[in-house]
This record gives C-alpha cells, sequence and structure tokens, in this order.
C-alpha cells in the first residue's frame, strides 16, 4: 500500500487572481485549509502527484474530445492565463507512471485517451501552487472532460478512479492523488454567481462518508442543476473510487460569492499508513 | 448547423495569437474563413453576446471571447440573460 496521500480541493481562479475580493475570514479560511493540506502531503513524502483534473478547452476542442486523458508528457507548462498570479512553471512529468496507469485501465475495462503534450491553465496550476509550490514533484496529469456534454458517468468515473487507486496501491513508490474543481459554480453562463450551498454540502459529507454509491448515482441533471463547473466533480468522484470508501474529512466550505462559487476542501489523512521510521 | 464553426472560430481567436491578430484586423475576413451562416457571422461581426450565447456557444468559450474586449460581467450577464441584443 503505497498511496502516500489524497485531497480534492476547488480551483477557483480567484483564488490566487482576485484573492482580495473575497472577505478576509472565508480568505484565511481557505488558506488555512490549504496550509493543512499542504503539511499533510509534505509529510507524507509522496514522490509523484497524480492530478485528476478538469478541461476548460485549453487543450482539447470538439474535433477530438474523450471522457478521460491521461498525460504521458517529460514536462508540462502552465499557467495559460497571463492574469492569474501564478508564476510559469514548468513542472515535470512521469511518463512511466502514466504508461502503468494507461495499461492497467486498458486490462480493467476502461480505455482513456493519452497525451504527449498538455497545458495546464488556473485548473491545475492554482492547487499546485498552494499545495506543491516548488512545482518540484513530478506529476500525472488526468483530464476530465466535464464541459462538452456528454460528460461521463460518475459511475464511469468511479470505476476508473478504481484503476487509478489500484495503481498508487500497489506501486512501489508513494503516490500522491488531488481531485480539483468544483463546487456549483456556473462560469460564463447565465446562473453565474449562484452558489448552491445544499448541493455543495450534500456532496461534500459523501465524499466525507466515502459513499461511493451514492456519488456514483449522481446523475448529470444534478450536476447541471448545480451550474456547468460541478461536472468539475466528477474528478472527485474518480478520487473517491480511488479511495475505495475511506472515509474523509471535509475541512473547508467556503461559499465565496466574489469567486462565484462553492469552494470546498476534503482531507482524507486514513488514505494511507503512516510512512514507515526504519532504525 | 454550423455552430461547431461558430466555436472553432472562437476558440481559435482565444487561444491563437495569429488567429487573434487577424481578427482584431478584421473580424468580416477572419470570419469568411469559416463555414458559418449569415445569421452566426453577422451575430459575430456585430459582436451581439445575447445572440452568439442563444446560438449556443459554450460559456467558457464566449465569456474569454469578450474578455478580449474588456466586456465587464455585468454587461456580459445582462446579454446572456436578456436574450439577442
Amino acid at each position: 500500500m503505497t498511496l502516500s496521500f489524497a485531497c480534492a480541493v476547488s480551483h477557483a481562479p480567484g483564488m490566487t487572481a482576485w484573492a482580495e475580493a473575497a472577505p478576509p475570514p472565508q480568505r484565511d479560511c481557505i488558506n488555512g485549509g490549504f496550509a493543512r493540506l499542504k503539511d499533510e502531503l509534505d509529510a507524507s513524502r509522496s514522490e509523484v502527484l497524480i492530478l485528476l483534473t478538469s478541461e476548460h478547452w485549453a487543450n482539447f476542442f470538439l474535433d477530438h474530445i474523450g471522457a478521460f486523458c491521461i498525460g504521458r508528457a517529460a514536462a508540462y507548462r502552465g499557467p495559460i492565463e497571463p492574469w492569474l498570479k501564478v508564476d510559469k512553471a514548468e513542472i515535470k512529468g512521469d511518463p512511466e507512471l502514466a504508461t502503468e496507469l494507461l495499461e492497467a485501465s486498458y486490462d480493467e475495462g476502461v480505455e482513456p485517451s493519452f497525451a504527449y503534450e498538455l497545458e495546464f491553465d488556473h485548473g491545475t496550476m492554482v492547487p499546485l501552487h498552494f499545495l506543491a509550490p516548488r512545482m518540484d514533484r513530478p506529476v500525472v496529469p488526468i483530464f476530465f472532460n466535464t464541459l462538452a456534454a456528454p460528460q461521463p458517468s460518475a459511475k464511469r468515473c468511479l470505476a476508473f478512479g478504481r484503476v487509478v487507486g489500484k495503481v498508487a496501491a500497489r506501486s512501489p513508490r508513494r503516490i500522491g492523488i488531488i481531485a480539483t474543481g468544483g463546487l456549483s459554480h456556473d462560469p460564463g453562463e447565465r446562473h453565474h454567481g449562484v452558489i448552491d450551498i445544499e448541493f455543495d454540502r450534500r456532496f461534500m459529507a459523501a465524499m466525507a462518508g466515502g459513499e461511493v454509491r451514492r456519488l456514483a448515482r449522481y446523475s448529470r441533471a444534478e450536476f447541471a442543476a448545480a451550474g456547468a463547473g460541478a461536472f468539475e466533480l466528477l474528478s472527485w468522484v474518480a478520487l473517491a473510487g480511488a479511495l475505495d470508501g475511506r472515509k474523509g474529512e471535509a475541512i473547508v466550505y467556503e461559499a465565496v460569492k466574489p469567486w462565484a462559487t462553492g469552494i470546498g476542501m476534503m482531507a482524507f489523512p486514513d488514505a494511507a499508513p503512516a510512512p514507515q521510521v526504519s532504525g | 448547423m454550423s455552430l461547431y464553426a461558430l466555436q472553432k472560430l472562437i476558440r481559435d481567436v482565444n487561444r491563437k495569437p495569429a488567429c487573434r491578430d487577424a481578427y482584431f484586423q478584421s473580424a468580416e475576413t477572419f470570419a469568411a474563413g469559416y463555414d458559418l451562416s449569415a445569421e452566426e457571422r453577422a451575430a459575430l461581426v456585430s459582436m451581439n453576446v445575447g445572440e452568439l450565447y442563444a446560438m449556443g456557444v459554450h460559456g467558457l468559450l464566449l465569456r474569454p471571447f469578450t474578455l478580449l474586449r474588456q466586456m465587464p460581467e455585468e454587461d456580459y450577464l445582462k446579454a446572456i440573460r436578456g436574450g439577442p441584443q
């Protein structure tokens, strides 16, 4: 068992680009959540991170779009947004682990696509900025189609996540998994600014309880009712699959009006056994 | 019918600097390179945001597209909520 770390966090660009717009108590709470998760990640001695993240038309268009795409590049660059207030960086990839994930997925009956060139936008860079600011751990990004209908079903994301969890668990290396996105928001759409606090809290409660059956039942209609951006929570569902029912803790929830989204963070302190101390 | 081409044009302008330059030089000339209907071309050239949204352009394509022209959020939301301008 070498799944060393797991968490789920929102990736709203406002967290860095217009951070000052949020009320200070909310900002403090969110920064505190990131600080706790960063400490947990550092303590986990994770050697590589699998990033379950969202596509925002940065890499793909409707000429060719798949449900999941695993990055096999030796390095990635981001952010693509010059206004994000996150320094541009190059982040090492891990093609070997990416290939292992692909092969395991195919063996288990899930067929993600793969890409040797992918760029990172706020969906990946904002969480890395807070959780791994030195950008020195290799990563394998897995992009979820969360924006072009039909999005993959929650049930399918859970099954894919189970494969990712199995690969992490049997690896001789210490692997961390970070899911990014959500919660309720409707960017660029008619209900931009509307935050569905009840939906967010229910979803986080299901994540905290490791309620994989409930999570697998989330329908496209349920996500859509919480805003187009709520589909990003499919990556959280995949994380729940990777954790296979292990319980977590909702450490932050704030409905941040100026960022037009519900911001949530989940910790999974029981995701991995404590590192063995030798000698 | 040609929503795909319309969205492709907008995505090209958002993501490719050369396309962006060409679009800002002449939206009409640039649009001629895409298989758009007369209505789509007119909405694009006149920057009728409400009409573009009503035609089905994805919000995460349309909003960044309007930001290239520094359209304030309030105006954008008014346009997409109110339908054609």
